[in-house]
């Protein structure tokens, strides 16, 4: 079998986001371009929304259920930004010296 | 650097080059400021540039090895149950002819291209070495004079000042809602969230797979399973040696039927005949993006003020109306429009909000808004729930049966028709859809 009539091999997020090329990757420490009032989420949040419609799951769920956000991952499309109705996201563009945030091979 | 800009556009995307590029042309002098590593890096789109406004930019582009991937000879708009694809499919040598009807591009490419050719025509201004592209820096603010009228940017520490501003700085337009044009907090409601892989092939399997020949390509639209109930399309569209799949996808539907866009696209890759058209590939890439969904209930009130200009993505000029996704192109026109307003403010020595409000005027007569006006309709019939499933099954049913062939007595297609809208739908939901439809189209 050649190897065009192979499958498509179906990637994990984890290895998806490992294809991304992420800013200041060498820096220990990097200044988040995203803050997350996760009180809220953990309080009086009706859908958690952002641990399931994230396109790279900065948002996780822990074993109580306890929202929490890592902004390694983000691939700043914004989602979280609009997805939250309830005032726990604020957003902005990563800095460029100190931000994470991500250069686009084909973009 | 001391001295007045003419002009400062934020943002090196398709809206702030083509900007840029007018300005250069013009003779002003002006500043481009990109916050990623080069123009392009930070941009993503599905994507076919559509029309012919790139001749416009760069006469004869199709003449160089340019940043551009493929031209459109073929389109195909698919709609799709659990097991079958029933398409509408359009392939024309008429297509060949440049201007091209539309090009594949992806940003990280098409985008320093495009800024490489915007140096250019600095180069050869009157401006060559006081007009700018300048990367990696990060706009954070607007600087306004007492009257309120913006008069340039901060950085940092650091500002620049210019008689007007070009905001071109996306759909995530914080400096635009920050200038009081939006308001702080857009809702869900009509954004869609937009999630792509970038699949490579060995070229010559590519062009065999999908008829392809030079730089010709393909752009295919898909209704249906794809998006798995969620309100929303499939794409995928041919480039040099990759093709880009993803789909969009209503955020505020994800966010009710609490569903994970990258699973989403992982079950449409699944689907039999997208799994044939990608078989033997590599997945080199994942990104993500947001896009509004045309309505134009999210575009800003106002795409100006005191000089203050918002083009592109930043004014949410985008639309798919069942033919195609507009947006590349709706920012390139915008981009266009109001850096010819900049040098017409420029003659006149006015930048005020009157003088600014020329820009939206001529957005508003020029196609772009005639189209977002004219096509309102066709953008809601789009989002109906009945077009996410009913509909692409119905008509999945009823082409199963028809290109069946059982040798038994065959019914005639008026009768499989009825049969198929009686599993999948109702007559009612076809007359309130067809009378829509026509009103829409």
């Amino acid at each position: 079998m050649s190897s065009s009539s192979q499958p498509v091999k179906t990637l994990s997020l984890p290895e998806k986001l490992g294809l991304v090329s992420y800013r200041n990757q060498s820096k220990s420490e990097i200044k988040p371009h995203i803050r997350v009032k996760t009180e809220i989420c953990n309080s009086t949040c009706p859908h958690q929304c952002t641990t399931y419609v994230c396109p790279a799951n900065c948002y996780t769920k822990d074993d109580l259920g306890k929202v929490h956000f890592q902004v390694e991952d983000c691939i700043e499309c914004g989602t979280c930004m609009y997805a939250c109705d309830q005032g726990a996201v604020s957003w902005e563009f990563p800095d460029p010296e100190i931000g994470r945030g991500v250069t686009w091979n084909f973009g | 650097m001391e001295d007045k800009f003419d002009c400062i556009i934020v943002g090196a995307g398709v809206a702030g080059l083509a900007a840029a590029m007018t300005l250069a042309r013009q003779n002003m002098k002006f500043l481009l400021i990109e916050r990623g590593e080069f123009p392009g890096s930070k941009n993503v789109s599905g994507g076919v540039l559509w029309g012919t406004d790139l001749h416009r930019l760069v006469p004869e582009y199709w003449k160089e090895d340019a940043g551009w991937e493929r031209y459109i000879q073929h389109r195909r708009l698919t709609f799709m149950d659990e097991q079958s694809a029933f398409s509408i499919d359009f392939k024309s040598s008429h297509f060949q002819e440049p201007p091209y009807t539309g090009v594949v591009v992806l940003r990280s490419r098409f985008d320093r291209w495009l800024a490489e050719k915007v140096q250019e025509a600095i180069d050869a201004s009157d401006y060559a070495m006081d007009s700018f592209i300048a990367t990696d820096i990060l706009v954070e603010d607007l600087v306004h004079d007492e009257h309120g009228q913006v008069v340039g940017i901060r950085a940092g520490e650091e500002e620049f000042h210019a008689h007007c501003v070009i905001l071109a700085e996306g759909v995530n337009n914080l400096l635009t809602r920050k200038a009081g044009l939006q308001e702080a907090y857009v809702p869900a409601d009509h954004m869609l969230t937009g999630v792509k892989e970038i699949i490579r092939f060995d070229q010559a399997v590519l062009e065999d797979r999908f008829q392809l020949h030079g730089n010709s390509g393909m752009s295919n639209e898909f209704i249906g399973y794809a998006t798995n109930g969620v309100e929303g399309g499939g794409f995928l569209y041919t480039n040099r040696d990759t093709i880009s799949i993803g789909l969009v996808l209503g955020l505020k539907d994800l966010r009710e039927k609490n569903q994970k866009p990258y699973d989403i696209l992982n079950h449409f890759k699944t689907h039999p005949a997208i799994a044939d058209m990608i078989r033997g590939g590599e997945v080199v890439e994942y990104s993500a993006h947001v896009v509004s969904s045309g309505d134009n209930r999210v575009m800003p009130k106002k795409l100006s003020k005191g000089g203050l200009m918002v083009c592109g993505e930043a004014a949410n000029l985008l639309l798919n109306a069942g033919k195609a996704i507009q947006g590349m192109d709706y920012a390139m026109r915008s981009g266009i429009l109001a850096a010819e307003q900049a040098v017409a403010s420029k003659a006149s020595g006015d930048f005020g909000e009157s003088a600014m409000k020329g820009y939206e005027k001529a957005l508003n007569d020029s196609y772009i808004m005639k189209d977002i006006r004219n096509f309102q309709d066709a953008v809601h019939l789009l989002h109906d729930p009945v077009m996410t499933s009913k509909m692409p099954n119905l008509i999945c049913d009823f082409g199963r049966n028809f290109f069946s062939i059982k040798n038994q007595p065959t019914k005639k297609s008026r009768a499989m028709l009825h049969d198929s809208i009686q599993k999948h739908a109702s007559y009612w939901d076809l007359l309130k859809l067809g009378a829509r439809g026509a009103k829409a189209l």
